[in-house]
């Protein structure tokens, strides 16, 4: 069958990076290719050479057979190339309806916008994506994330798009929304459409893809059916080596309790959460994005302080009033959004690392140089992080080494507690495993930890205990090697019931 | 492991190519402009390049200069503060409404106007960490506050006659030099020196970058800002009184406009309106050649008017030239 | 299903119609009838004709150029140096008008030269990737020093017959009266009903976004500045047409009142909200309680303390707003 879509030879390099370098890719309607790499292995320029917003090059780029060039993102959608990015695309203040057809919108005979015809054929293509859930006069803004996701396939589809390719799409969703998305992928394939998927986790690629693409370090590696090739394959493939364990938990000694929360309230979202963390211990805590994980890890750590509730660091009962006090009493928190929260992009790695610890590397006011850069070098060598040296800036490093980066920042606080939110997400197979490796060694020196993740696996290997979140509460406890990946979900799940609100 | 080495270490030529040399950069070139520009006004004009003159010009720049201090720090920060105008003319009234209409000794006046230029500073700064309101909306709104009650408190009359010793703040000389440049130059020492290298100056660039990181590092981001604005109030305040010194009279109208004339000079200076970037050094060097260029094309017969089109062209000329030397250097997001 | 979703679809239009309704608009409505009816009451002189007519006729053109002044803001901008555009507008008109050229051409000249300017302006902006609060400060230096230097603040007079536009009259309504509310009208309209409008919301409210949905930002950033330099070309003809005289300065503070009235009438300071109808009462209510002030014996020295103070009170009273929207969902 001929590809909608096909890509040549594609090379694309930065000042100093070679991005690309001769990869091939094509679509065909009416199949799901999986799109894989660690970060880092050029997904994303592939597919925004794909959506037109690079030009590659070197390289052909035919649609339909026929040769084409794209200069920009109108070309692409022009040609029914349509993409949803990670970061969705939509104007908070205008309508659903609006958002769908921004750009293309139905005219009337003297020019103006068909507003009622613009607002039924959004409903029509929602409906067609069985999506009835939703106004379509609703301004984007009052949406949650997975609705506003659904959204932006529903933009494409006005497109008459072709090709769909999707950036990570799951990467915020919750496992309910995760299966609708599902859903509306096979209709769309089933349909014709030819869908890029781009996805860390390896069980989506399994559930969704006709055929799996794998780059390694800007170059085609290989491309296989998914029927006929395995996760370590795929694994292989994409670090170059085959990964025995990916979650190498050392038994480690378990402690007095270092944290212990008694019923802790935030409104809207926590609504009365105990739990108990004790050296050396890891606490893994699951729940669905919305079920309040995040927002109980910020109300310790005092981003957003309690509204009530109790708090007690190694016995002491302690109020945490901010970032600064919970930072004082031995808090470290290690961010969800390791971008916006965790690291400074522009500043350089030793400035990164002392940032939790100017106190301490500026006593007097007047930062110590000298004692900066040795901790920096320390967290490099420590971390295993790879840059060139202290002075280089943290946005040039790779998604891992960022968030080692981060790591090393909070380890020089020397703190009793580690708070990580989603210490793995988006972060290449490798620096992952490096990772939890460190995690683990880290408990073994008699570290609590305490894990916030979406990642059943990881929540499995790396945890001595698992706590189940769900509607601002804990509601199951498992000791480690007691569950599995499905009492976990079910828990996690247990009322079918859109988190709706929270989510948004 | 060996998989990931390799883009790492390919973008590390990248960075190792651009990191330290930006920020010489735009000092180096202010430094030649003004090498450049002193050299042409010298040739030009034999009036200009005598001690005289050069000590003058530094008497006239020293309000400017004082206030472009915590604006350096402000627009590192992300921050801009456009009422800076406002607060000089709200204090410089206050001064002579304490000290003629309220009876005050003129010390007790000078001490309720710097405390009155801190508040009005402060209230600032919580409008914007408080109340979360845009820095260029807040100050838009606040300069029109505090010039607002300059005009309503001074009813557009004057104060004059004010004592010797209080004139020597503006007019007077120490050891042959203007007794306020003393003041601005022990400023610029101190806000070099917290800016480039203590806690504090470190927060606010980190703040400037990226404000949630700071915040989730635990740096007291709200607090540094409301010291930077009170800061900024408390300069204006300053200011004021240098100001009011130096030209022996107080009206309402004073220091408007000003804001336009601080903010080039930083932005000149190489700070960045978009945060994170920029050194006081940087900021004087806008300051000096900003105001020898008035001091130029007044000589050369220019009217003082037609200066500040030189003042806005100037800005944006800078900030054009910057631009296009980032965007040659090819810095990517 | 399509027409089930369409049926719940109805009602919340009607309920957005509702919400609009009990938006800034009627709020900025309200405020002005009750300022009328108070100060009406204090001093009933307030209410006299000619009082009246000095409110709406004296600063039609301010509500004109608060229009051009929110289409800036909604997209993400701001002008500050309106003020000196509409002095070196209002000074360009009347030379023009003395030195003989057809009393046409010294009405068309300055609103084509405003546009020109602020498209300048707005190239800066979107092309060049200069922060528009740099570009316009700027720009507000070059304009009004220029002005100053050129004209040393002389007055214009002599100016030809039926050069005065703003003191005719169409119908028994003063020109000015028409003009503020035709483009108030055509303006609400084009922005809410047309794609072009919309797209400056879009821009406006995620950039980014509008970038990769190939909405050309640069382009509808120009635009925005050209339209807007449209209506401050209007603003300074009818400024500089209200009198016999024209004084060739800048209009102290003015661009000030332009942006309160922007601002005031609803027009979110970050960019992607806003709406003209209310920029135009807004400048309606500002004139209002300026020439208020006189009338219950307080100094009109005061008239801009009261302009911060209102703009601080909305802005606050938005993002109070926004928050608690936030909160309840």
């Amino acid at each position: 069958m001929q590809p909608i879509l096909d890509l040549q030879d594609v090379s694309k390099s930065f000042p100093g990076v070679q991005a690309l370098a001769g990869v091939r890719f094509d679509v065909r309607p009416g199949e799901v290719h999986a799109l894989m790499g660690e970060n880092g292995a050029g997904k994303s320029t592939l597919i925004k050479i794909m959506s037109g917003v690079y030009e590659p090059d070197t390289g052909i780029m035919r649609v339909d057979g026929r040769e084409v060039r794209f200069t920009g993102p109108l070309d692409a959608q022009r040609a029914g190339i349509a993409t949803v990015h990670q970061e969705l695309q939509l104007f908070p203040e205008l309508t659903v309806a609006e958002n769908v057809f921004v750009g293309h919108a139905p005219r009337t005979a003297w020019g103006g916008i068909g507003w009622k015809a613009m607002r039924e054929r959004a409903a029509e293509i929602l409906a067609s994506l069985d999506i009835h859930d939703l106004d379509v006069t609703a301004p984007v803004s009052s949406l949650s994330v997975a609705n506003r996701q659904r959204v932006e396939i529903a933009k494409a589809l006005s497109l008459h798009a072709r090709v769909l390719v999707m950036d990570e799409p799951t990467a915020a969703l919750t496992e309910a929304d995760v299966e609708r998305l599902f859903g509306i992928v096979r209709k769309l394939r089933d349909r014709g459409v030819g869908v890029v998927y781009i996805s860390h986790r390896m069980a989506e690629i399994f559930a969704l893809a006709d055929r799996v693409t794998v780059l390694r370090d800007g170059r085609y590696v290989g491309t296989r059916p998914a029927a006929e090739t395995s996760e370590g394959e795929l694994i292989a493939m994409m670090v170059g080596r085959t990964i025995d364990q990916l979650f190498p938990k050392l038994e480690a000694r378990i402690g007095p309790p270092v944290l212990e929360v008694r019923d802790l309230v935030r409104a809207p979202v926590v609504k009365g959460v105990s739990l108990t963390v004790r050296t050396g211990e890891i606490v893994g805590l699951a729940g669905l994005i919305g079920s309040g994980r995040s927002e109980l890890a910020q109300a310790i750590f005092g981003i957003t302080p309690a509204d009530s509730g109790e708090i007690r660091l190694e016995g002491r009962p302690v109020r945490i009033g901010s970032a600064r006090e919970a930072k004082r009493h031995g808090i470290a928190y290690v961010p969800e959004d390791r971008g916006s929260q965790g690291i400074v992009r522009a500043m350089r790695i030793d400035q990164n690392v002392s940032m939790a610890v100017l106190d301490r590397i500026a006593p007097k006011g007047f930062v110590d140089r000298a004692a900066e850069a040795a901790l920096a070098r320390d967290a490099i060598a420590r971390f295993n992080i790879r840059a060139w040296g202290i002075r280089q800036l943290v946005g040039k490093l790779s998604g891992g080494n960022q968030q080692k980066v981060v790591l090393g920042k909070w380890l020089a606080t020397r703190p009793k507690l580690l708070i990580m939110d989603e210490p793995t997400r988006g972060i290449d197979v490798g620096a992952k495993a490096e990772i939890h490796k460190l995690m683990s060694e880290l408990a073994a020196q008699g570290l609590a930890i305490l894990m916030i993740s979406s990642e059943l696996p990881e929540v499995l290997g790396m945890s001595d205990r698992i706590l189940v979140m769900r509607e601002g509460r804990i509601v199951a406890e498992f000791v480690r090697g007691q569950a599995d990946q499905e009492t976990i979900a079910h828990a996690m799940m247990q009322v079918q019931r859109e988190p709706e609100g929270a989510a948004a | 492991m060996a998989a990931t080495t390799t883009p790492a270490a390919a973008s590390t030529t990248a960075s190792r190519r651009e990191g330290p040399r930006l920020e010489i950069g735009q000092e180096l070139i202010l430094l030649v402009a003004l090498t450049v520009v002193i050299g042409v006004l010298a040739l030009t004009s034999e009036r200009f390049f005598t001690v005289e003159n050069l000590l003058n010009q530094g008497r006239l720049l020293t309000e400017v200069g004082l206030i472009a201090l915590p604006m350096t720090f402000i627009i590192v920060t992300g921050g801009i503060d456009l009422s800076v105008g406002s607060i000089m003319g709200l204090c410089a009234i206050l001064l002579g409404y304490g000290w003629k209409n309220l009876g005050l000794p003129l010390e007790l006046a000078i001490l309720l106007t710097l405390l009155v230029g801190t508040a009005a500073g402060f209230v600032n700064g919580l409008v914007v960490t408080r109340m979360g309101v845009p820095p260029l909306i807040a100050t838009i709104a606040t300069l029109a506050l505090y010039r607002g009650l300059a005009e309503g408190i001074s009813q557009a009359r004057s104060v004059r006659g004010y004592p010797d010793w209080f004139l020597a703040l503006g007019q007077g000389e120490l050891l042959g030099v203007p007794s306020q440049l003393w003041l601005l130059a022990f400023a610029i020492l101190a806000f070099g020196i917290v800016l480039a290298r203590t806690r504090f100056g470190r927060s606010l660039y980190a703040i400037g970058h990226n404000e949630t990181a700071a915040r989730f590092s635990g740096i007291p981001v709200d607090g540094i800002k409301l010291a930077i604005y009170a800061l900024s109030g408390f300069v204006a305040a300053l200011a004021a009184c240098i100001f009011v010194s130096r030209v022996s009279t107080t009206r309402s109208d004073m220091g408007s406009g000003i804001e336009l004339d601080v903010i080039a000079a930083v932005v000149l200076g190489g700070t960045s309106i978009f945060g994170g970037v920029g050194t006081i050094w940087g900021t004087v060097l806008g300051v000096v050649l900003i105001q020898l260029l008035k001091n130029g094309l007044a000589l050369t017969g220019v009217k003082g008017d037609a200066t500040i089109v030189v003042i806005g062209t100037v800005l944006i000329l800078s900030i054009l030239i910057t631009n296009l030397l980032q965007r040659r250097k090819g810095v990517e997001g | 299903m399509t027409s089930a979703t369409l049926a719940r679809s109805r009602p919340s239009a009607f309920s957005g119609l509702l919400r609009r309704l009990s938006s800034q608009e009627t709020l900025l409505l309200l405020a002005l009838v009750l300022l009328f009816a108070v100060v009406g009451a204090i001093n009933p002189r307030f209410l006299a004709e000619r009082n009246l007519e000095t409110i709406f006729l004296g600063n039609a053109y301010i509500a004109i150029a608060a229009i051009g002044m929110s289409l800036v803001i909604i997209s993400g901008n701001i002008d500050v140096a309106v003020g000196s555009l509409i002095g070196v507008l209002a000074t360009l008109s009347g030379s023009i008008a003395v030195a003989g050229w057809p009393v046409w051409a010294s009405w068309l000249v300055p609103i084509l030269a405003g546009m020109a300017a602020t498209s300048f302006m707005g190239f800066l902006t979107a092309y060049l990737n200069i922060p528009s609060i740099v570009v316009t400060l700027g720009m507000l230096s070059i304009l009004k020093g220029g002005l100053i230097s050129v004209t040393a603040g002389a007055w214009i007079s002599n100016l030809p017959e039926g050069y005065g536009l703003a003191q005719m009259e169409l119908l028994g309504v003063p020109v000015p009266i028409w003009a503020m509310l035709a483009l108030t009208a055509a303006a609400a309209l084009w922005m809410r009903y047309t794609a072009l409008g919309r797209s400056i919301y879009a821009v406006g409210g995620n950039p980014e976004a509008a970038r990769l949905s190939g909405i050309p930002r640069r382009r509808t950033i120009m635009l925005v500045f050209l339209i807007h330099g449209l209506f401050v070309g209007i603003a300074a003809v009818l400024f500089a047409t209200q009198l016999s005289v024209i004084q060739s300065t800048v209009p102290p503070g003015l661009e000030l009142t332009i942006i309160t009235a922007a601002v005031v009438g609803g027009v979110s300071i970050l960019g992607g909200t806003g709406t003209v109808v209310g920029s135009t009462l807004a400048a309606i209510l500002l004139a209002a309680i300026g020439s208020s002030l006189i009338f219950i014996n307080v100094s009109p020295y005061w008239i801009r303390a009261v302009q911060g103070v209102l703009i601080l009170v909305t802005v606050l009273a938005d993002l109070w707003r926004r928050r608690r929207h936030r909160a309840v969902r």
